[in-house]
């Protein structure tokens, strides 16, 4: 059904569909044309090019719908659980529980970018005080505000402690303004001491049992919080069955970014993997379907690597991206200029990791949160990421600046003077504001002198 | 005696001078070094500005705490830019459960391990006890300018690096009169006063007490800090307020919007740069402009 893995634009994408259509694609629910999203405001779609195969048009129809289903599950009476910061441990846990969905109100960062700054989020949150100093996750606040972007939940979580400030501030903010938060807190991971237990985490980290235990008394709140909102328990018996279905999820990724970083062609482009690897946090309020989506996504990346096609030139130059984008286009402009995503590191490595299972499930979760590479120093985060441009053998580094991030403005020296070090790779930083147009040029110039760097490098 | 060095009203100078270290709270000036920290967007400076001091200090160790993000991650450049051993303290930013105050003491005994690694002796509880007592009649880390008339105003914020306490200054010489420091460096960072009858049943208890209950911005929910601020603002009669913050400090930008809902006087924002180029002139302008509303 699938013609040659093609970049298309969003007309040819609408041709396409009918095409898909009248050979007998069969879709979900929330399958259509890709179009139908830009009548509802998704105006940046048109600037973007995406994959050509029915596994990346329902991957983008489940992105683009997920207020939809949050509206429906509230319809059917579940609960919604806003569960901010933290990136892939509380959504596992109320999504134990089958009335329950969790979603990610830090999503919205993106709604200036999909929506082309037209919703006037930012605006919002500049009259609240949070103006562009802070990181756009600042556009969260404006959709509470207006309520136009996904249902207030039923309730709100957010970890603080080793986190950012300016995401905290913001939560702060939106409290201020009424909101009910359960703050839960994750300390800076440290070395254990001598004479301290050491637990090695998932992912390689270690930290002390004590750190563990103080955790996991911290989720424990979160889970009381849960049962009082699902009105049912939420046993270790359900936990673990939640747990593994976390871990189909998080295992079909680490398929999909293998074969995605490592086949010979590149099977699925840079901007389809960043929303595959977005699931991972939250299942875009539905569990079961991701499961399916990404299911698919790897079946059609399977394919194509076994049949060695794929996109992009085969001497694309292999970069290794660290930090999220907060405009989707920059993915469409690291191929543009004849880069190829092999290796990412979204700020959430350890919601990829799979949750161990042969431990008590809360003290899985609490090792789990404690193995985030931002909870600890970004020299352990340098680390990750050092093992990570080997294993997917990538040749150059982007560290992208989140603007206004506070992490963003050490991290990026100390990861970079990491890889030169112990990979004597090329480390451009660069910033990607919600919208990259004005800059555009610059930041292509920029690209296109790492990708030659690396290329040039392969002669020596 | 060696110095152990910091800056952030969590960090004990009992607990430290219990081990038979100084303590040394460091504000910086700051210098015009940047060994450890050079000068990058989205720093905050006064983050950048300590680490770059502490490092030039002679000290014996430091302690940084998880107060905020940037000092957080400046720490991690304070252990590649010194030698000098240096210490992160976890601060929690909860406050209402048992379990962040457990965790809090638990840190102080582990800043103790430290300080013990450094040379130091672990003190008894009688001898922490009695150096909590001498300490009581201690003065306070700010001396604000003593102007005897003007409106009575509030200077509310975080840390203030010593140059930028021109602030006061401006203030006075424009016809206000501080009447509250509630600046992280001055009475607002300061710790409540003993109980003598707590320190003789558990020194350590109470000492981690009288500090974990220090307002800040950066606490989850940071309601205290405004409970903080409604006593004491109503206490010295405070009729405006001067809120400082430096660029990069989210903690505190986020909460001046807040601050001008809720309280009913005049607010004067203010942001510096804390690099040094503040302009006097600009600053002393927007003061008296706003002084002269009282008028």
């Amino acid at each position: 059904m699938t013609g040659e893995p093609r970049q298309i634009n969003l007309d040819q994408w609408d041709r396409e569909y009918a095409r898909l259509r009248a050979a007998g694609m069969a879709e979900p629910i929330y399958g259509g044309p890709l179009s139908r999203h830009v009548a509802d405001g998704d105006t940046r779609l048109l600037k973007l090019r995406y994959d050509n195969s029915p596994a990346a048009l329902r991957l983008w129809n489940f992105l683009l719908t997920e207020e939809d289903r949050l509206l429906a599950a509230r319809d059917s009476g579940k609960k919604l659980v806003g569960a901010m910061k933290d990136l892939g441990t509380v959504p596992v846990m109320a999504y134990s529980l089958d009335n329950l969905v969790s979603f990610y109100p830090d999503g919205a960062w993106w709604i200036p970018c999909v929506m082309e700054l037209n919703t006037g989020l930012l605006q919002i949150a500049d009259s609240l005080g949070i103006d562009e100093s802070f990181c756009p996750v600042r556009a969260m606040l404006g959709a509470f505000v207006t309520e136009a972007h996904f249902p207030l939940p039923d309730l709100l979580t957010c970890s603080v402690g080793a986190t950012c400030d300016d995401f905290s501030a913001i939560a702060q903010r939106l409290n201020g303004l009424g909101h009910p938060i359960l703050w839960w807190e994750i300390p800076h991971r440290r070395q254990p001491e001598p004479g301290e237990q050491a637990v090695t985490l998932p992912g390689g980290f270690s930290a002390p049992g004590s750190q563990i235990e103080f955790v996991r008394s911290e989720l424990l709140r979160v889970k009381i919080a849960l049962e009082e909102l699902a009105g049912r328990s939420l046993d270790d018996e359900t936990l673990v069955a939640g747990i593994l279905k976390a871990n189909v999820v998080r295992d079909l990724l680490a398929h999909l970014r293998h074969l995605a970083f490592t086949a010979p062609l590149c099977p699925m482009p840079a901007l389809e993997m960043l929303i595959a690897e977005m699931l991972a946090i939250h299942f875009c309020s539905d569990q079961d379907e991701t499961i399916l989506v990404l299911t698919n996504l790897l079946a059609e990346v399977t394919r194509r690597a076994a049949a060695g096609t794929g996109h992009l030139a085969a001497d694309a130059a292999r970069v290794f991206w660290v930090n999220p984008v907060a405009d989707l286009r920059a993915m469409n402009l690291l191929e543009d200029c004849g880069g190829r995503m092999c290796g990412t590191e979204y700020l959430f490595a350890h919601a990829l990791d799979p949750i161990p299972t042969t431990i008590p499930p809360m003290e899985a979760l609490a090792q789990m949160a404690l193995a985030d590479p931002m909870v600890g120093s970004a020299f352990d985060r340098a680390a990750r990421i050092v093992a990570d441009i080997r294993r997917f053998r990538a040749e150059a580094v982007i560290v992208s600046r989140i603007p206004g991030a506070s992490h963003c403005a050490l991290e990026g020296e100390i990861i970079a003077r990491m890889v030169r070090e112990e990979c004597g790779l090329p480390v451009l930083e660069i910033e990607v504001p919600s919208i990259t147009d004005a800059t555009q040029a610059t930041l292509c110039t920029r690209l296109e002198a790492l990708v030659e760097t690396a290329k040039d490098r392969r002669e020596r | 005696m060696k110095i152990i060095a910091y800056t952030c009203p969590y960090v004990p100078a009992e607990w430290i001078a219990a081990h038979g270290f100084e303590p040394r709270r460091l504000i910086p000036l700051p210098t015009d070094v940047d060994a450890v920290a050079p000068r990058v967007e989205g720093l905050c400076p006064y983050a950048r500005a300590f680490v770059n001091d502490v490092a030039a200090e002679n000290a014996a160790g430091i302690v940084v705490t998880t107060l905020c993000d940037q000092m957080r991650r400046a720490y991690d450049l304070l252990t590649c830019g010194t030698d000098t051993p240096a210490f992160l303290l976890n601060v929690p930013k909860t406050w209402q459960t048992v379990a962040a105050q457990r965790m809090y003491l638990d840190e102080l005994k582990r800043l103790g391990r430290f300080l013990v690694r450094l040379g130091g002796q672990t003190p008894s509880s009688e001898q922490l006890a009695k150096t909590m007592i001498e300490h009581v009649g201690r003065a306070a880390p700010t001396a604000s300018p003593a102007h005897a008339e003007g409106v009575p105003l509030a200077v509310v914020g975080g840390p203030l690096m010593q140059r930028d306490r021109i602030l006061f200054d401006l203030i006075g010489e424009s016809g206000g009169r501080i009447v509250l420091d509630a600046t992280e460096t001055g009475s607002r960072g300061l710790r409540r006063a003993f109980d003598r009858r707590r320190i003789a049943e558990d020194p350590l208890i109470e000492l981690a007490d009288a500090y974990f209950g220090i307002p800040d911005a950066s606490r989850r929910p940071n309601s205290e800090l405004y409970g903080w601020l409604k006593e004491e603002l109503t206490r010295t009669g405070a009729r405006g307020i001067v809120f400082h913050h430096y660029l990069w400090c989210d903690a505190w930008r986020a909460e001046l919007a807040r601050l001008k809902e809720w309280v009913d006087m005049p607010v004067l924002g203010i942001d510096s740069d804390g690099n040094g180029e503040t302009n006097v002139a600009r600053l002393r302008t927007r003061i008296r402009a706003f002084l002269e509303m009282f008028q």
